[in-house]
């Protein structure tokens, strides 16, 4: 696949989630009309409509505080800028996205933002302490890469708009199962939650999958290796990502798929119920022996390994 | 009748073809252009830090005519370069001066600690990153846009709208190696 084919195949799919968000706020909404009438069920589509615009435009900022990532000016850290300017001439994007840091003791960064204007790299301040600066660019070519095959603003959205019927599902599903004092003494609302989390917690797992590609995460690798022309540096980077056992405070199953890394082992809290349904990442070990083979070269084997 | 329909279809179609191939060579001709105005943005500014570096080490070192004058005549090829090869050229010219006026900045421990001699070569390594960064992505274009008017079937008609193929900004990376040497530019 040629980054051609990756940047339409990324097109197609950002269509696909807009158009998926608005059927099911529209099929949701004329659902609702049983219970809350007309104008509630008109007010209820507004909302959903007005949410999406909103989403659209502020989404790399809601992500910002979801992940708690805070903007890092040119002064604070002025190497890292270097490295990222570098980066972003080398990848031929127009401008060099800002910065933002994630006070966080896990390595990971991720890339957000709908339009160009507004998309930002987030660094965790634990990578930044741990990596060294040829595999810090490694990293932030692999985040480039992704800003260049317009993942991020297809990840961006995936997490917004699916993150929102995620929530309403989860909610749902809980109203459903643990909201009573008891489990026998289970209402009609408690019902009709359970339904509504039933069918649309698999809508918003499928919409989700559906925007996911395996292969970008191979791509964005692939694509940093050429723009540094260094495969190894990405390989050393993935294999200390791969050693660092910690896990980010502030990652759910909405932005997981943003990061460099899974950035939990194990979903955990409100979204733990759909984190068995799919991986966001490949392995490490996987992504590491793609470049490998590409750039001909070998790690050495991980200590206590077999 | 129908011999005029299939006629007509095929030159159609083979209209579409040539449209589809001529937008996509001009796509990858911007992409070199931009990639060219990328590095001379960096070229510039490289162009700017060495007066005032000159100067900082004249401050210390007046004596040593014979290096200055070589980077002053480095810069002048490379503002006078037209091309993508003659700027190489100028290119790897000029980061040799700079690597002996770095070398003699060496034995004067006063310029070396000097806070106005190090923040113009932390600049000037950046601005040698960048430009090394920049070349990346300008050769790549190229590789890409000179791959496309020299293979069928562009080939047919690239010669025809005057496309003609692009050169590379070459400069050799060892002979550029010394300006970064024993100066990192982090704490």
């Amino acid at each position: 696949m040629t980054l051609q084919q990756q940047i339409r195949s990324n097109r197609l799919r950002t269509a696909f989630v807009v158009l998926a968000f608005a059927v099911l706020i529209v099929v949701f909404a004329a659902a609702s009309a049983v219970f809350v009438g007309r104008p509630g069920a008109i007010g209820l589509l507004a909302f959903g409509l007005a949410y999406g615009l909103f989403a659209w435009w502020n989404a790399g900022r809601m992500i910002g505080g979801l992940t708690h990532a805070a903007p890092l000016q040119k002064s604070d850290d002025p190497e890292l800028y270097r490295l990222i300017e570098n980066v972003s001439i080398a990848a031929g994007l127009p401008a060099t996205p800002p910065i933002y840091l994630v006070d966080d003791q896990a390595p990971n960064a991720f890339a957000a933002g709908s339009r160009p204007s507004t998309i930002y790299v987030g660094v965790t301040s634990g990578l930044r302490r741990l990596m060294p600066a040829r595999e810090l660019e490694a990293v932030l070519a692999h985040e480039i890469s992704h800003i260049r095959n317009k993942d991020v603003r297809l990840m961006t959205l995936a997490a917004v708009l699916v993150g929102v019927i995620a929530m309403i599902s989860d909610f749902a599903f809980r109203m459903a199962f643990f909201g009573g004092r008891g489990s026998r003494d289970r209402n009609p609302v408690q019902l009709i939650a359970a339904v509504v989390a039933l069918i649309l917690a698999p809508v918003a797992a499928m919409m989700l999958q559906m925007a996911l590609s395996r292969r970008r995460e191979f791509l964005a690798d692939a694509s940093a290796a050429a723009i540094l022309n260094d495969p190894e540096a990405m390989a050393l980077a993935l294999r200390r990502l791969q050693l660092d056992t910690s896990e980010i405070a502030y990652a759910d199953r909405a932005t997981a798929h943003l990061f460099i890394e899974s950035p939990t082992r194990a979903v955990k809290g409100p979204g733990a119920f759909l984190s068995g349904l799919f991986q966001t990442h490949p392995p490490l070990e996987d992504r590491i022996a793609a470049l490998e083979e590409a750039g001909g070269f070998r790690l050495e084997p991980l200590p206590g390994a077999a | 009748m129908t011999w005029a329909l299939i006629i007509g279809g095929i030159v159609v179609v083979l209209l579409l073809a040539v449209v589809y191939l001529f937008n996509r060579v001009v796509r990858l001709r911007n992409e070199v252009d931009t990639g060219w105005s990328n590095i001379d943005v960096q070229l510039k500014r490289r162009n700017d830090l060495i007066p005032n570096l000159v100067e900082v080490v004249k401050g210390y070192a007046a004596h040593e005519r014979g290096v200055f004058e070589e980077v002053t005549a480095a810069r002048a090829s490379m503002a006078q370069a037209a091309t993508p090869a003659q700027a190489g050229a100028a290119d790897a010219q000029l980061g040799q001066a700079l690597g002996r006026l770095f070398a003699v900045a060496e034995a004067y421990p006063d310029l070396k600690a000097s806070q106005n001699f190090l923040q113009l070569q932390s600049d000037l390594t950046d601005t040698e990153d960048k430009i090394a960064a920049a070349r990346r992505y300008y050769n790549a274009s190229v590789l890409a846009y000179n791959n496309a008017i020299q293979t069928f079937p562009t080939l047919l008609f690239a010669g025809l709208f005057g496309f003609g193929a692009r050169e590379f900004f070459a400069a050799d990376e060892g002979e550029r190696a010394p300006v970064a040497v024993s100066f990192p530019t982090q704490a």
